[in-house]
């Protein structure tokens, strides 16, 4: 059998959920009408996550990220196209789905048994992921090991922080040794330490060294910033951009922003510095009045009306103290392409 | 202070439009009021004691204790399907390479040892403490037993299902619970009732299981209680393979609405 090069494929992955709601007038909260609702939660989505990838969803709340994840891992059935994992068909081939992924959900931690250990738990969940029994010892230490609780593992479950929970849910997502991790919001709710922790331990140990794939979803831009080779925007259900981070903000790149700090300049000067050739807009980003500095973001059809700029600063006698030359970032990218902060 | 009371207007007031939310339970509150009322006065009637007399050969306090170690014994079958599925751990294990079967099996087993020991303790502190004279059929009690557990699992299943897809109080093991009581066989034999309300204790199965595990504890043979063994044979028949189509309709159900996480 060759092995295709694609771990996860999506082709018009459609997912519409229809829900009932009561108006909320207070006459009504009991015994009001109830009208239906449509979401397309996953709109016609086209994926395609290569074998080793580590793979961002990035997305507002509500997006289909979640949804994506558990259509993937064969929790949800989809309503229209396919999927497959790592080869196999998400509706037709599901045991060998969940044979080929490792699941973390974004409140996997209540799946736990709080008053077991964290040994314990794993060898519970060593027995349902089909761990061989002469294996199973090992395993849990060595996943315990990788995610740094092998000092921790005959504590009570209830005992752990949050940081640690959130391990152990990695944990038992890796013991079967599975070639794809379907990884919901891994960090959410953590503080910004094991936040750290548990990116750099996906970047650096699962993706690098152990060459999973990872599918990553999450709504902070940063994360996916840091660490993906690859990110899709998603928003209403609909893919809007799926590229690597760096070509994400190249998309939104409108000629080149400096940001340029002066001594105290005038408003004259200011609207002067406007129509000069080349210069597309000038924003005076702060005022610092008590120690005379107006820091300026320009942005300029190309780098080369650079000079211009600083020649009629040197001529106008306005005291230049820094520029540097400012990259979109991929919060711009974020904004313009679903018209929304990540956190809305 | 009037704000205080207005706080506890709109406490109160959350607390209304919540209940009032969980329809079914409200009227299934209220039924298990009634007929919990009457089963204790037919518990207390003289014609219940003449009719354990007669009907059984037993005194009042065998046929009570062995009515109330066994219902304890159902009750925990009744509930044991809803108690393992918390919906946590039911996507963490329905994204695993597990069968559904296992799961409902592998959550249950232990339930059942424990209840069995308490069981146990149960019909020992009676022995010792109450006189009660116990004559056990080993194979019979096992088989009944294993019966009643079957047909307990299957209610609890089909409980269990609806709790999933309303995600509200579970109104199957509730009205089991009240039939139980009243038509059962527990506390009372359903013949001291009027004919009208006899005839409904033949169609529920917890009358041939409390009959058949009485008879099997007190010296009866298998076949002196054939008619009975075998209508409890039929409903578990039913009742175990309906409830497990059922179980697994819901949970299909819910999955495809996106709701398994709901309840």
């Amino acid at each position: 059998m060759i092995m295709s090069n694609v771990a996860i494929e999506t082709r018009n992955l459609t997912k519409v959920f229809k829900s009932k709601i009561r108006s909320l007038d207070s006459q009504s909260a009991i015994f009001g009408r109830k009208s239906s609702r449509i979401v397309t939660a996953v709109d016609h989505l086209n994926l395609e996550v290569k074998r080793g990838e580590l793979f961002g969803l990035l997305g507002p709340n509500g997006a289909g990220k979640t949804t994506l994840v558990k259509i993937l891992c064969t929790l949800l059935p989809p309503d229209e196209g396919t999927a497959s994992v790592n080869g196999f068909d998400v509706v037709h081939e599901q045991m060998d789905v969940k044979r080929s992924i490792g699941t973390l959900f974004s409140v996997g931690e209540r799946g736990f048994f709080w008053r077991l250990n964290g040994y314990r738990n794993l060898e519970f969940f060593s027995s349902i992921y089909n761990v061989p029994k002469t294996r199973m010892h090992t395993r849990i230490m060595e996943v315990l090991d990788l995610v740094g609780l092998g000092d921790s593992a005959f504590d009570l479950f209830q005992k752990y922080s949050g940081g640690m929970k959130r391990k152990l849910a990695l944990a038992r997502a890796l013991l079967p040794d599975p070639p794809v991790l379907l990884l919901d919001e891994p960090t959410t709710g953590l503080d910004v330490i094991s936040s750290r922790n548990i990116r750099e331990f996906i970047k650096n140990n699962l993706s690098r060294k152990m060459g999973k794939t990872v599918l990553y979803t999450t709504h902070y831009i940063e994360e996916a910033s840091q660490i993906c080779d690859r990110i899709a925007i998603v928003n209403k259900g609909k893919l809007v951009a799926c590229d690597t981070p760096d070509a994400l903000r190249d998309m939104v790149k409108e000629g080149e922003a400096v940001e340029i700090v002066v001594e105290a300049i005038t408003n004259a000067q200011l609207e002067a510095t406007r129509i000069i050739e080349g210069v597309l807009s000038v924003f005076s980003k702060t005022d610092d009045s008590v120690h005379g500095q107006t820091e300026l973001r320009v942005r300029l059809a190309s780098i080369n009306s650079l000079p211009i700029i600083l020649d009629f600063f040197f001529k106008e006698k306005i005291k230049l103290i820094n520029f540097k030359r400012e990259e979109p970032t991929l919060e711009d990218a974020f904004i313009k392409l679903t018209g929304k902060g990540a956190e809305d | 202070m009037f704000q205080e009371a207005e706080k506890i207007y709109y406490f109160m007031k959350r607390d209304i439009i919540s209940f009032a939310t969980y329809k079914t339970n409200m009227v299934i509150m209220v039924l298990s009021a009634l007929f919990g009322a009457l089963s204790y006065a037919y518990l207390g009637s003289n014609a219940s004691m003449q009719s354990v007399l007669q009907m059984y050969k037993m005194p009042l306090a065998t046929y009570l204790l062995i009515g109330v170690a066994f219902n304890t014994y159902l009750a925990q079958s009744l509930t044991l399907v809803q108690r393992t599925i918390n919906p946590w751990s039911l996507e963490e294990v329905l994204v695993s390479p597990t069968r559904l079967s296992t799961f409902i099996l592998g959550s249950s087993l232990w339930g059942f040892i424990w209840s069995t020991g308490v069981i146990a303790i149960y019909l020992a502190l009676g022995s010792l403490a109450f006189g009660v004279v116990l004559n056990v059929n080993l194979a019979g009690t096992a088989l009944v037993m294993a019966l009643g557990v079957g047909t307990f699992i299957g209610f609890s299943m089909i409980g269990a299902g609806v709790l999933i897809l309303t995600k509200q109080g579970d109104p199957v093991t509730s009205m089991i619970g009240i039939l139980t009581t009243v038509f059962g066989n527990v506390l009372f034999p359903p013949q001291v009732m009027p004919y009208q309300l006899q005839i409904i204790s033949y169609f529920v199965p917890q009358y041939y299981f409390f009959t058949c595990i009485r008879l099997m504890l007190t010296g009866w043979s298998i076949q002196m209680i054939l008619p009975e063994l075998l209508t409890l044979i039929l409903m578990c028949a039913i009742i175990l393979p309906l409830g497990y189509f059922i179980f697994s309709w819901c949970l299909k159900t819910a999955r495809k609405s996106g709701t398994l996480s709901w309840f």
